[in-house]
């Protein structure tokens, strides 16, 4: 008397849930078994399980039907992969973990097929494989969308972070630019800095650039940009720390910052700027000492 | 509508209040160049705080009324340009506005006076060529 | 989110026109929780735009839409005009070109001011379609 693959399966559930628990505990010192409690990865995978297992139930189909995306499974493993992405040292647990089950599958599918020796051998093995290629396949997609969107939030406060605009002085603003100036961030900066001077009503903006290692002609155009902008708000604007590299890459592009004020320094920056509003800084006079 | 133009002294104020129509703008530009000749103004103080769109157009009326005011003999400066409508124009292209520019009407006034008091003409106070 | 709103067509026919066409793009992108930066843009694009049907047309057309979903905020805004067409579109989308003695910053500027441009010209029709997008 032969099994059918679903009887067979429904026998060793049991067997086999505590089999992959225990390889997947064992494998995985850290990773999810060791940052999410115990108990929670193993209602988890209890419940992958019994849906994966169900789905192997049905007698296979070609082509095998697609995962349904509102289907608990996939929830389950929007949730493995939703957890993972916290936890990027551990980025191939979930497939990993996935992996382990199919291998027992395969493993105890084969055992079925050698006791019941029934014909159609290739198609259950089939079956499996596809169908965890789909998983494999869902899981990886997830992941990689929770990445993208946390690197893309992660970009945006890093922007807002580097790009702070500083009262110097009465009516000065110093804005020290730091780091790689792409278009999107120049444009930023640019509005930025602009509703801060309005805001402080600043005579003039000192801008340094010593923490720009390259200055190219897309930055170049904005930098020139914002000088134009400032001065239709009625603000001057005073370049400081372009390095010698810089100058000759932008006297070489042909760009020229005509009737901009540039200084060696922040300090000369400094010092132009208070010029500007008639201000200086002196020596304490009759103090004792 | 017309917009007011004031005298203080031989400097004349100007604020924008609203959104003006091309015909409207042009209309500006003749009462107040014809205005600056009449009183032999020696300053022009234009106020656009209340302009939250100048485009292409209404950024030519100021050029050329600027122009046509230091053609007369007087100085000008823009004033209360808003950070987005100078952005803007930045981006349509540069130099869409050559005339100076101040915060606001104040500091505007303040850089015509301290303008004004360097010309030739003005440095005889009182009337000596009478 | 909020339904989105019904588009909105304006003739245009004269330079009170053109006010009243941008006041509407910058109203819609302020009410779709756009910034100002963005808001400032688009009107003047607008402006640009239709004042080039006033002057080359005569008249056209200027239809404002709401295309936001989940994902996006989007305004739509096409400009139509029957007149005689742009004679040579590269050269007219070139910076300081002009036909008008204008100061030639109108359709290159306006593409530089929004986030989608497209213009297609013909003899009794001249199509721009603008769209600014953002994430919802």
């Amino acid at each position: 008397m032969t099994v059918s693959l679903p009887q067979f399966l429904q026998a060793h559930r049991d067997e086999m849930l505590a089999e992959w628990l225990a390889e997947w505990s064992s494998s995985s010192a850290v990773g999810l078994a060791a940052t999410s409690s115990t108990a929670q990865t193993r209602h988890v995978m209890q419940t992958l399980f019994d849906e994966i297992l169900s789905q192997l139930m049905v007698a296979p189909q070609d082509p095998p039907p697609g995962l349904d995306e509102h289907a608990p499974l996939c929830k389950h493993l929007r949730h493995l992969a939703a957890e993972q992405a916290r936890h990027p040292e551990v980025a191939t647990d979930p497939m990993r973990m996935m992996f382990s089950l199919r291998h027992l599958l395969l493993r105890h599918v084969s055992t079925w097929i050698r006791e019941a020796g029934t014909t159609p051998v290739a198609e259950h093995l089939v079956q499996v494989n596809r169908y965890f290629d789909q998983i494999a396949l869902f899981v990886f997609n997830n992941i990689i969308n929770l990445r993208d969107r946390h690197i893309s939030e992660q970009s945006l406060s890093l922007m807002e972070l580097s790009t702070p605009v500083l009262r110097l002085w009465h009516r000065i603003l110093l804005l020290p630019l730091v780091g790689i100036i792409d278009t999107g961030r120049a444009r930023q900066v640019t509005d930025h800095l602009l509703e801060a001077i309005a805001r402080h009503e600043a005579r003039v903006t000192v801008i340094d650039l010593t923490g720009v290692p390259i200055i190219d002609t897309s930055v170049a155009q904005h930098i020139m940009k914002t000088i134009d902008a400032a001065r239709l708000l009625g603000s001057r604007v005073v370049l400081t720390g372009i390095s010698p590299e810089g100058a000759q890459t932008l006297t070489k592009l042909g760009i020229r910052f005509g009737d901009v004020i540039c200084r060696a320094t922040l300090r000369a920056g400094i010092a132009e700027a208070l010029l500007i509003i008639g201000k200086r800084i002196t020596a304490m006079e009759d103090q004792a000492r | 509508m017309r917009i007011p133009i004031l005298r203080l002294d031989r400097i004349l104020l100007v604020s924008i209040q609203e959104d003006l129509t091309d015909d409207e703008a042009m209309q500006f530009q003749s009462d107040l160049v014809n205005r600056v000749a009449e009183v032999e103004a020696l300053g022009v103080a234009v106020d656009i705080t209340a302009l939250d769109v100048v485009d292409s157009y209404m950024a030519r009326v100021i050029n050329d009324t600027a122009s046509m005011v230091r053609l007369l003999g007087a100085e000008v400066v823009i004033c209360g340009i808003q950070p987005f409508v100078a952005m803007t124009l930045i981006e349509m292209g540069r130099d869409l506005i050559g005339a100076d520019c101040a915060f606001n009407l104040e500091q505007g006034l303040e850089m015509l006076r301290a303008r004004i008091v360097h010309r030739g003409d003005t440095r005889f106070t009182g009337d000596e060529d009478d | 989110m909020t339904e989105p709103r019904p588009p909105a067509r304006f003739a245009i026919g004269n330079s009170s026109d053109i006010v009243t066409a941008r006041q509407a793009a910058r109203a819609l992108s302020a009410h779709l929780g756009f910034g100002k930066a963005h808001q400032t843009r688009l009107a003047t694009a607008v402006s640009e735009l239709t004042r080039n049907v006033i002057q080359y047309a005569g008249e056209g057309s200027c239809l404002i839409e709401d295309l936001s979903d989940d994902q996006e905020r989007v305004i739509r805004i096409s400009i139509e005009d029957h007149g005689p067409g742009i004679p040579n579109l590269p050269l007219a989308m070139e910076d300081g070109f002009s036909t008008s003695g204008g100061l030639g910053a109108g359709l290159p500027g306006a593409r530089r001011l929004v986030d989608d441009f497209h213009v297609s010209s013909a003899p009794g029709l001249t199509r721009v379609v603008i769209a600014i997008r953002k994430p919802a």
